[in-house]
């Protein structure tokens, strides 16, 4: 009888939360020079690029991305509170939703139907939706994309960013190198498109989020925050609704 | 053993043969379908030969009448191979319904590899195992007790053990030893290589399989899709057989033809002995560590370009270390494997970059080639000078 089997093995503890293992992606995101303005030119710029460099278009990659912010009856008794919480649904990982505190370095993977949780809820407010929109490319062992940051309701770019993934690696470490060269030689294309600005590597510390070496979704999510709060502090503030 | 087969035969009379003649049968179609595989692979040619006549234009018959016979037959060969492999799947050759067919005398059915190796059965391999395990057990115990008194009565005669580097004896054998290496005598057996490989590279993690637990153990990796815990699948296959073998020699049934050695994070590669249970490589092939399936094995080729450039220069080093035919071969090209475990991050002696983009394929690649020509005699994987195919000096 299977219990009796079941009885004599060892109770085995309960398995860690799985994190899953994927190729080490870089998000980088596009810094205008002093005075100069992004403009979707530079995504067509961009994606000339990667097939100046024996890129395939593999077709479109969409992202979205949304601020919330509580909804507190009164915001003064709460001063500790995060004012920062960022929710993002990533293309490769289509039935999860991440959350991210970036003030206290929190980062949480949740199934995608939380949305609804939170809609019923009200608690916390979606102040700003963001969408990504753009393109897919191959180079060998590479994986690109590039797209333009649009709030939703809006034609209005507000950014561009760029995943750069090298799918043997999922050590953080160990593609280090591999992951700096490229950008080199990314650089090295693009700048012979002269473009006035150029794409800029968030540098940040896992250690600080709980995430180790190895590669996961919940790195990518904590790097779009970093990335988030870059490029609205070098593009127009956004009008905090 | 009477009354076994006795009881056996009156369990399993609905089956219309024993087991052993089923066995039989099974290797005997095996050999069928090579030699109707042989004769399609003929066939192949003729059609060819015959389309490259026709193309010329010469305006005979010949051609024509020869294509129309190469088709006729071809066609004959193929449903003879689809019959043959019908009756093979059937008997479970083919599938791998091993387990199921193992309620007979812990005889299992051959079982063909992904990589193409057959695998006889265990009850006619285990008996040759036996054989050959105790005529080599003899050899070797011989030799040690020779040694052991040599070395006791005649200690002034340098046995070659243990050679200071620069050593000159040996000299009319191994003429190539001016390099002043270590004499790699030591390295004839598989654990001796292993222990040497893990003493001189300390991060590589070796380890050795029958050909039937590395198919088990490849398809449970982690990126092959399958759920199981791989801890769970590494209970050899052929335990039932081992109740039979008591008071037989206590010998591996499931004789070493695979090595996997494997750097955390950066690498896995597969080396394939042949035959198996010796230390003659005949194949090698380079993974990723995030993938897993029956197609890791090494004939196989990764799914990322990076690895499969790595493995077809793997078997150009291979044929070279073979072709010294002094039984280095394996020790040199495992000593070779392990030079990668600088692939990311040791940049191309000719450029200085890390990256290049390779013209041949139009890839970003890092640098591949690893030179070998050093090896098998040196003594550290310095020599070991790091190129892109496109730098690299022998433009292959």
């Amino acid at each position: 009888s299977s219990w009796l089997v079941s009885a004599n093995r060892a109770v085995a503890p309960p398995p860690p939360p799985q994190r899953r293992i994927m190729p080490v992606k870089w998000v980088l995101y596009w810094q205008p020079n002093q005075g100069s303005t992004v403009s979707t030119q530079i995504l067509n710029e961009a994606a000339q690029c990667a097939e100046s460099i024996n890129g395939v278009k593999e077709g479109r990659w969409k992202a979205t991305l949304n601020y919330y912010k509580p909804m507190l009856r009164d915001q003064s008794n709460h001063p500790d509170l995060p004012r920062d919480f960022l929710g993002i649904s990533l293309a490769d990982q289509p039935s999860k939703y991440y959350f991210i505190i970036r003030s206290q370095r929190i980062v949480v993977e949740a199934d995608a139907t939380i949305q609804l949780i939170m809609e019923k809820l009200q608690s916390y407010k979606s102040k700003v939706s963001l969408y990504f929109d753009g393109f897919q490319y191959q180079l060998g062992d590479f994986r690109l994309r590039v797209g333009r940051v649009v709030p939703v309701h809006s034609e209005s770019i507000r950014g561009i960013v760029m995943e750069v993934e090298y799918l043997p690696i999922s050590s953080m470490e160990k593609a280090r190198k591999v992951m700096e060269e490229f950008v080199e030689i990314w650089h090295e294309a693009l700048s012979k498109r002269s473009l006035s600005g150029k794409f800029v590597n968030s540098e940040l510390n896992f250690g600080e989020f709980g995430l180790a070496d190895t590669y996961t979704p919940q790195h990518t999510g904590v790097q779009y925050a970093i990335v988030m709060a870059h490029m609205i502090a070098t593009v127009q503030p956004v009008v905090r609704g | 053993m009477q009354s076994l087969q006795q009881s056996l035969a009156v369990s399993h009379q609905s089956e219309p043969d024993a087991p052993p003649k089923q066995v039989a049968q099974a290797m005997e179609r095996l050999n069928q379908a090579a030699r109707v595989i042989a004769d399609i692979r003929l066939g192949a040619d003729r059609i060819l030969e015959a389309m490259f006549v026709a193309s010329n234009p010469r305006h005979n018959d010949a051609p024509l009448q020869l294509f129309l016979k190469e088709d006729a037959s071809m066609r004959q060969h193929l449903q003879d191979l689809r019959s043959i492999g019908k009756k093979l799947e059937e008997s479970g050759v083919l599938t791998e319904s091993l387990r199921s067919r193992s309620n007979s005398w812990g005889l299992h059915m051959p079982l063909v590899c992904p990589d193409g190796a057959v695998v006889a059965y265990a009850w006619k391999r285990q008996l040759a195992g036996q054989a050959g395990a105790s005529a080599v057990d003899r050899t070797r115990l011989a030799l040690k007790a020779f040694t052991d008194q040599k070395r006791r009565f005649f200690p002034h005669i340098d046995d070659g053990l243990k050679t200071e580097p620069g050593s000159k004896k040996h000299r009319a054998s191994h003429s190539l030893l001016e390099h002043g290496g270590e004499e790699p005598v030591e390295y004839k057996t598989l654990p001796d290589i292993q222990s040497r490989l893990e003493k001189l590279v300390p991060n590589v993690k070796v380890s050795t399989y029958g050909r039937l637990s590395w198919l088990k153990r490849a398809s449970s990796l982690p990126g092959s899709g399958s759920d199981d815990d791989p801890s769970e699948e590494s209970k050899p296959i052929f335990q039932s057989s081992s109740k039979m073998r008591s008071g037989l020699h206590d010998e591996v049934v499931d004789k070493v033809a695979v090595i996997e050695l494997s750097f955390p994070s950066v690498f896995r590669a597969v080396v394939s002995l042949n035959p198996a249970g010796s230390v003659d490589p005949d194949a090698v092939a380079f993974f990723s560590l995030d993938e897993g399936g029956s197609y890791l094995h090494a004939r196989g080729f990764s799914v990322h370009h990076v690895y499969k450039h790595i493995t077809e220069h793997a078997a150009t080093a291979l044929q070279y270390f073979l072709g010294f035919g002094t039984g280095t071969a394996l020790y040199s090209l495992l000593l070779w494997i392990c030079s990668f475990e600088s692939l990311y991050s040791k940049p191309c002696s000719k450029c200085g970059k890390l990256l290049a983009m390779d013209k041949k394929s139009s890839l970003i690649l890092p640098p591949l080639h690893r030179a070998y020509q050093e090896l098998p005699l040196a003594a550290n994987l310095s020599v070991c000078e790091a190129y892109h195919a496109g730098c690299s000096s022998d433009g292959s």
